[in-house]
C-alpha cells in the first residue's frame, strides 16, 4: 500500500518544489541553486537510466550534455533559432551521437563499454577545444535569452529568476519520464537484463537490443539538460566535458541509492548546496566529492538509503527482543 | 619530412604508450578491474619523483626509483580499500570508486602542489644523438631499452614462472583457484601494486618529455586505452605490440595530417576494430 502511493508522493512533492526559492527567501542566490540543482539533476537522470536499470556505467554523458549545450548555443547564435528549434536539435544531436557511440559498443564485454565511453568523451573534448567550427578553447560566448512561447504565453529570460520556471519544468517532465520509464516494456526488460540475463534470454528478450535502446533514450534526457544550461551560463565552452560533470552525476546517483525515483534529485541537490553554500575552495570541493563517491560505494553500497535501511532493522530487532 | 626520422619517433612514442599501458593490461587481465584513476597515478608518480628532487636534492636516479616505492605502497593502501569489491568482482561500483579515487587525487595533488605547471627534468633528456639527419634523445634510448626489458621479464614471469601460473590461474577462476589453496586477496594486492609501480615508473621515463601538470591526469594516458582493447584485455605481448603500432600511427599521422587531432584519429581507429573484432587483435 505504502509502496504504490510512494511514486505519487514522490512527484507531488517534486511538483511542491517549484515554491522552494520563495520559501527560501526569494533571493537571486536561491533561484540560481534551485536551477543549477534543476539543470544537473536532470542531467543525472539521462546517467541514472544506464547505471540503475541496466547496471552498467556509462562516461560519455558529458557528451551528450554538452552536445546539447553546443546545440542550442550554436544555432541561437548563428542562426537566431527559438528555444524549441533549439531544444529539438539538442535532442536530434544527442540521439545521433548515441547511435554511433551505442552500435560501436553493443558487442564488447561490459568493462569495455565503460573504456571506450570514456575515452569518447575526452576526445570529443578535444575535438571541441581544437575546432574552430565549434568555437575551439574559446567556445562560444553570448547565447541570447531563451524564448520559449506556445500559444502566446511563454517565458523569456536570462536570469535564473526567470529560468527557473523551465528548468522546474523539465525536472519535473524527465521525472514523469524516468516514472514511466520504470514501467515500461523497456524498463523492466533492462533491469531483467540486468539482474538474470539467463532468464531474459529465454523470455526472447534481446539483451543488446534492450542494451542500445536504453543508451538511446538516456542521452537526449542529459542533452536537454545541457540546453538548459547554455542558456543559464549564455555560455558554452570545451568545460561541458570536464570530469566534474561525471563525477557529479555518478556521486548524485549513488549517494542516496540506486534505483530510487527520487535519489539523483536529492543527490544533486546535496552536492550543489554544499558546493555554493559550504565550499572549501575548488580543489577541496573535488577531494570531497571524490571521497564521498568512493566512500559511499566502499561503506554503503546501497547509499544513504541502506545506512537508513541498516538503521531501522537494528531498531526493530532491539524492539523485538526486547518484547520477548 | 623525414620518413626515417618519423619511423624513429614513432618507436620512441610507441615504447611510452606500451609503458604506460603494461600495469593496467596486467591488472585488467588478472582482476577485471579497470582502473580509471591510472592517469591520476601517472600524474602522481612523475609529482613524487619530481618532489623529491625538488624538496630533497636527490637525483633523478634515484628519485625514480623512490616514487616506484610510494606508489607501490600507494597502491597497497587502495587495493585494501577495495578488496571486499574486489573479491566480490563488483566491477561497476569498482570502476566508479576509482575515478573517485581519480577525482580526489586530482584535487590533492593540486592542493599540495599547486595548479602551475613544473618542469621535471632528467638529465638524459637533453643528451642528444645525431645521425646525419635522424635526432633522439639518450632518454628515448633508455625508455625504449627499459620498455623492452620489463616486458620480456614479464613475459617470462607469466608464462615460465609459477607466481605467473597462480596469477593466470587466479585471473581465470578466482573460486577454484581458492579451492586450490591460492590466496586470490594476496594475488588482488600483488597485482594492483604492480599496477602502480608500473605506472610511477612509466611516469618517472616518459614525463620529462614535456612539462607536467596536476591535471594531467586521464588525458595524458588516454591512448593507453586503446592499447589496451586494440591488444587484447590481457594480453603482454598484444599490448607491446598495439603499442608500437600506435605509435607509429601517432607520428606518422601527426606528420602528414594533422597533430591536433591524433587522438581523435586514433580512437577512430578503436572504434573501426571494435565494431570488427570487437575483442582486439591478440584475442583468441
Amino acid at each position: 500500500m505504502m509502496k504504490k502511493h510512494s511514486t505519487s508522493f514522490a512527484l507531488l512533492l517534486a511538483a511542491l518544489a517549484y515554491f522552494v526559492p520563495t520559501v527560501a527567501g526569494g533571493a537571486p542566490a536561491a533561484y540560481t541553486a534551485c536551477t543549477t540543482i534543476a539543470i544537473l539533476a536532470v542531467m543525472s537522470y539521462g546517467a541514472d537510466l544506464i547505471l540503475s536499470y541496466l547496471g552498467e556505467v556509462s562516461l560519455g554523458h558529458t557528451i551528450f550534455w554538452a552536445a546539447g549545450g553546443y546545440a542550442a548555443a550554436m544555432l541561437a547564435v548563428n542562426l537566431g533559432w527559438n528555444g524549441w528549434a533549439t531544444a529539438g536539435a539538442a535532442v536530434g544531436v544527442s540521439i545521433v551521437l548515441a547511435s554511433v557511440l551505442g552500435l560501436a559498443t553493443l558487442r564488447p564485454r561490459a568493462f569495455v563499454f565503460s573504456l571506450v565511453t570514456y575515452a569518447a568523451a575526452v576526445v570529443a573534448m578535444e575535438v571541441a577545444f581544437n575546432w574552430s567550427f565549434l568555437g575551439g578553447s574559446d567556445g562560444i560566448v553570448g547565447v541570447p535569452p531563451l524564448s520559449l512561447t506556445l500559444f502566446g504565453w511563454g517565458v523569456a529570460g536570462a536570469s535564473n529568476v526567470e529560468l527557473w520556471p523551465v528548468a522546474w519544468l523539465l525536472l519535473l517532465v524527465t521525472l514523469l519520464f524516468i516514472h514511466r520509464f520504470r514501467r515500461s516494456r523497456l524498463g523492466t526488460s533492462a533491469l531483467m537484463v540486468q539482474m538474470n540475463p539467463d532468464l531474459a534470454t529465454a523470455l526472447g528478450i534481446d539483451a543488446h537490443k534492450v542494451r542500445f535502446a536504453v543508451f538511446i533514450v538516456s542521452a537526449p534526457i542529459s542533452a536537454l539538460a545541457g540546453w538548459l544550461y547554455a542558456y543559464q551560463r549564455a555560455y558554452v565552452g570545451p568545460d561541458m566535458f570536464e570530469s566534474y560533470f561525471l563525477v557529479l552525476m555518478l556521486t548524485a546517483i549513488v549517494i542516496v541509492g540506486r534505483r530510487l525515483l527520487l535519489g539523483p534529485l536529492v543527490g544533486t541537490a546535496l552536492i550543489i548546496v554544499q558546493q555554493m553554500f559550504f565550499s572549501i575552495g575548488g580543489d577541496g570541493d573535488k577531494i570531497v566529492l571524490g571521497t564521498v563517491l568512493a566512500a559511499i560505494l566502499l561503506l554503503w553500497p546501497k547509499g544513504l538509503v541502506g545506512v537508513w535501511d541498516f538503521l531501522t532493522v537494528r531498531m526493530a530487532m532491539r524492539a523485538g527482543s526486547s518484547q520477548s | 619530412m623525414n620518413i626515417a626520422q618519423q619511423i624513429i619517433n614513432g618507436l620512441v612514442l610507441g615504447s611510452g604508450y606500451a609503458l604506460i599501458a603494461i600495469g593496467w593490461t596486467v591488472l585488467l587481465g588478472a582482476a577485471r578491474l579497470v582502473n580509471f584513476a591510472h592517469g591520476q597515478l601517472y600524474m602522481l608518480g612523475a609529482f613524487t619523483a619530481w618532489a623529491i628532487m625538488q624538496k630533497l636534492g636527490l637525483s633523478y636516479f634515484v628519485a625514480v626509483p623512490l616514487a616506484v616505492l610510494v606508489l607501490g605502497l600507494v597502491g597497497v593502501v587502495l587495493q585494501g580499500m577495495m578488496l571486499r569489491l574486489v573479491m566480490e568482482q563488483n566491477l561497476t561500483s569498482l570502476m566508479i570508486v576509482t575515478l573517485g579515487f581519480g577525482y580526489v587525487f586530482q584535487g590533492g595533488a593540486a592542493k599540495v602542489f599547486g595548479g602551475d605547471p613544473q618542469a621535471f627534468i632528467s638529465p638524459v633528456e637533453t643528451a642528444s644523438i645525431r645521425f646525419g639527419e635522424l635526432w633522439f634523445t639518450w632518454q628515448d634510448v633508455i625508455t625504449l631499452a627499459g620498455t623492452l626489458l620489463l616486458f620480456a621479464a614479464l613475459w617470462l614471469v607469466m608464462n615460465r614462472t609459477r607466481l605467473g601460473a597462480v596469477v593466470r590461474c587466479v585471473a581465470e577462476d578466482p573460486k577454484l583457484a581458492q579451492l586450490f589453496g591460492i590466496n586470490a586477496a594476496l594475488v588482488y594486492i600483488g597485482v594492483f601494486v604492480f599496477e602502480c609501480a608500473a605506472v610511477a615508473l612509466a611516469a618517472g621515463l616518459v614525463a620529462p618529455r614535456s612539462p607536467i601538470l596536476t591535471s594531467m591526469g586521464f588525458d595524458e594516458v588516454i591512448l593507453t586505452f586503446v592499447v589496451v582493447v586494440l591488444g587484447g584485455i590481457g594480453s603482454v605481448g598484444g599490448s607491446l605490440l598495439a603499442g608500437f603500432g600506435l605509435g607509429m600511427f601517432t607520428a606518422l599521422f601527426g606528420a602528414l595530417v594533422s597533430p591536433a587531432y591524433t587522438t581523435a584519429a586514433a580512437f577512430l581507429v578503436l572504434l573501426a576494430v571494435l565494431v570488427l573484432r570487437p575483442r582486439g587483435f591478440a584475442a583468441r
